[in-house]
């Protein structure tokens, strides 16, 4: 009958084994967030809202100078009917004077021609004045100052126009006359006199009726059109600085002149507000594009830089999960290690109950050097051997190893203890070394009931039988590999029907600012009392004396004698 | 005795002289697996000189591990003797229960 030792390995194995997969979900949930950042599609939002904003801007700045420019040119188009406005008193009040003169001398021509003078010749206000006596059948004029009235060649015109004159207040104005000298003519008569006077005057106007205003003029700005009468009719166009038709924007003013009106058309010729206005919306949209292009290209780049980083972090989470994977395979290995160079059987026998544990230390990846090891000798008797090498790692267990192997050969040669012990320390003392070891070995003889124990250096077994329990009162010889000892001493007890020997390594009870005899005292109090099957009280034992943060493995051996 | 002691055990040793010229370490805190290397250094340095007698003084020594044992032997090895003095009741304990009692010389 066999069975496998006690082992809290699988444990251990499973509560590192689940630390590792924590980093699994972080690692790809940053990869998941990392994929959803595209820096192109990032920059081409950016881009995207930039261009919105701009255009925003733009649209923006050129409404207000529309609105700027049309209110501008509106207030322009005033001005200038204002000074049409002024112009004209000055040919209507000649006009009025000359015929109250005409009337008051009843029709003088040297009086009239005297005071009108000023007004007419080449380069002045007219080109032409006449006086027209009123009631007549034929409209004809009395007298005739500078060129031949146009109107004398449309005789209806002007049989219309005096027909009229003197029935109102306003000067009359006739259109315009065609003919080799285009004109345009005016009238006044004062109102409400018997066989009065009419005065007549005519101004040229250019034959394609283009004009410019002067380079230095307050309205250089302006191009102009002027008609004649209420609407823009072209047909009664007086003069204009532009070609027709006008296009884009333009204001109209219209402005009373005599019996008739100016009818005004002004467009800017330029920006009325400057250049700058004009020009600032597409500043506006070319640095707005800019901008956008840079803030693009910035979030581009910081998106990357992101990624990156992202990405980074991604293989930094692996390569953290990657080395707490491999740290713990190494552990595990080394603790397998160890495991495996333990017995894998622990010799069950009719008479005897055999349980065996090793706990590695709860950090550290190194092997301990403490084992265990059982010597059929012959039928009723058994040698166990329990050592603690000295250090830690791979020299240590090497160590061990070397140790269980002779000490396996010793027993089986000579099967007792303290001669067991005495050819281990001969066997260690032959070349120098650092390393020591404690040693129990003790022959179990199950049929006898009968305890053989030499110890070098190691702590006495706990001895149980109906709950009470004691150590072993033992001698301890020096460690193995520690010079000076060269013999050991044995002592041989009975043991009690059903006794339980529990052997162990210093794990088990050193703690640390304690003195010994209080962890041995814990060991002794645990198994005190307690009637347990070998196996749960090798598991208790483990449980109530090991220390969470032991940084020192540990062996237990439990042997029942089975009657 | 295995794995990594990561306490921060603070052990200081001072070199001192007997009267008669024998070496003494004296140690004060704690000696285990973390501050072990350092005495071993420390014995390494006192032991070129050969003495005859190294005197270990350690009643200020409050904790002693099987790895400040190994250090113990360790010194025994190489030496003629190695006298432990004054050791705290805890220290005494390990001692004893290791059999070092029996080859070194450990007073009172």
């Amino acid at each position: 009958m066999s069975g496998p030792p006690q082992g809290e390995q699988p444990e251990q194995a499973q509560r590192v084994a689940d630390d590792a997969p924590g980093q699994g979900p972080v690692a790809a949930s940053r990869l998941r967030s990392a994929k959803s950042w595209s820096p192109s599609r990032a920059a081409a939002l950016a881009l995207l809202l930039g261009a919105i904003v701009t255009a925003g801007f733009a649209l923006t700045t050129l409404a207000l100078y529309r609105s700027s420019e049309n209110r501008l040119l509106d207030l322009r188009a005033r001005e200038v009917g204002s000074v049409l406005t002024a112009v004209v008193p000055s040919i209507q009040t000649p006009l009025a004077s000359a015929a109250e003169l005409a009337d008051a001398t009843r029709g003088d021509k040297q009086k009239f021609r005297a005071f009108m003078a000023p007004y007419v010749g080449a380069g002045k206000q007219f080109v032409s004045a006449s006086l027209w006596p009123l009631g007549q059948t034929r409209a004809r004029p009395s007298t005739i100052m500078g060129a031949r009235p146009v109107l004398t060649t449309h005789p209806q015109r002007a049989a219309a126009l005096f027909a009229r004159a003197g029935s109102s207040t306003s000067m009359g104005v006739i259109g315009v006359l065609d003919g080799p000298d285009p004109s345009l003519g005016f009238e006044f008569a004062t109102p409400g006199v018997k066989h009065g006077f009419a005065v007549y005057a005519e101004s040229p106007l250019p034959k394609d009726r283009r004009s410019k205003l002067a380079g230095n003029s307050a309205f250089s700005d302006l191009d102009y059109v002027l008609y004649l009468g209420h609407s823009q009719n072209t047909a009664k166009l007086l003069l204009t600085s532009v070609k027709l038709p006008v296009e884009g924007r333009r204001a109209s003013q219209t402005v009373p002149f005599g019996d008739s009106a100016f009818t005004l058309v002004v467009t800017p010729r330029g920006p009325l507000d400057g250049s700058f206005f004009a020009d600032l919306p597409w500043l506006v949209a070319i640095i707005g594009a800019l901008v956008s292009l840079a803030a693009a290209l910035m979030t581009g780049r910081l998106a990357r830089r992101r990624q990156h980083a992202e990405r980074l972090t991604v293989i930094l989470d692996r390569t953290a999960a990657e080395n707490h994977r491999l740290y713990t395979e190494q552990r595990s290995i080394a603790q397998t290690l160890q495991h495996a160079l333990l017995p894998d059987e622990v010799p069950d026998t009719n008479a005897l109950q055999v349980r065996a544990s090793y706990v590695p230390a709860s950090s550290g990846i190194d092997v301990g050097g403490d084992w265990y090891d059982f010597v059929n000798v012959d039928d009723d008797r058994m040698l166990l051997l329990v050592g603690d090498v000295s250090g830690h790692g791979l020299p240590a267990a090497t160590t061990m190893a070397a140790l269980r192997h002779a000490a396996l050969a010793y027993a089986a040669e000579e099967p007792r203890p303290a001669r067991v012990l005495e050819r281990l320390q001969a066997f260690v003392n032959r070349e120098p070394h650092r390393y020591f070891a404690t040693v129990l070995c003790a022959l179990i003889d199950a049929g006898a009931h009968e305890l053989t124990i030499a110890s070098a250096g190691h702590m006495a077994p706990l001895l149980a039988v109906d709950g009470e329990a004691s150590f072993v009162e033992i001698d301890a010889g020096v460690p193995i590999g520690v010079a000076g000892g060269a013999s050991y001493a044995e002592r041989k007890i009975q043991v009690s029907p059903h006794s339980t020997l529990i052997a162990f390594t210093d794990g088990l009870v050193e703690r640390r600012k304690e003195v010994l005899d209080v962890g041995l005292g814990r060991l002794r109090d645990a198994v005190e009392g307690t009637r347990l099957p070998l196996g749960d009280l090798l598991s208790k034992l483990v449980g109530e004396l090991y220390t969470q943060d032991h940084h020192d493995d540990t062996a237990i051996v439990g042997i029942r004698w089975r009657d | 005795m295995a794995g990594l002691g990561n306490h921060g055990a603070e052990l200081s040793i001072e070199a001192q002289r007997e009267p008669g010229g024998a070496p003494v370490l004296a140690l004060a805190g704690e000696l285990d697996i973390s501050s072990a290397p350092s005495l071993e250094a420390a014995v390494e340095g006192v032991v070129a000189e050969r003495p005859e007698l190294l005197v270990f003084e350690l009643s200020e020594l409050e904790f002693m591990d099987s790895a400040g044992i190994a250090v113990l032997i360790g010194a025994s090895r190489q030496v003629g003797a190695v006298k432990l003095r004054n050791p705290s009741p805890i220290v005494r304990r390990v001692l004893e229960l290791t059999g070092l009692v029996k080859v070194l010389q450990v007073e009172p």
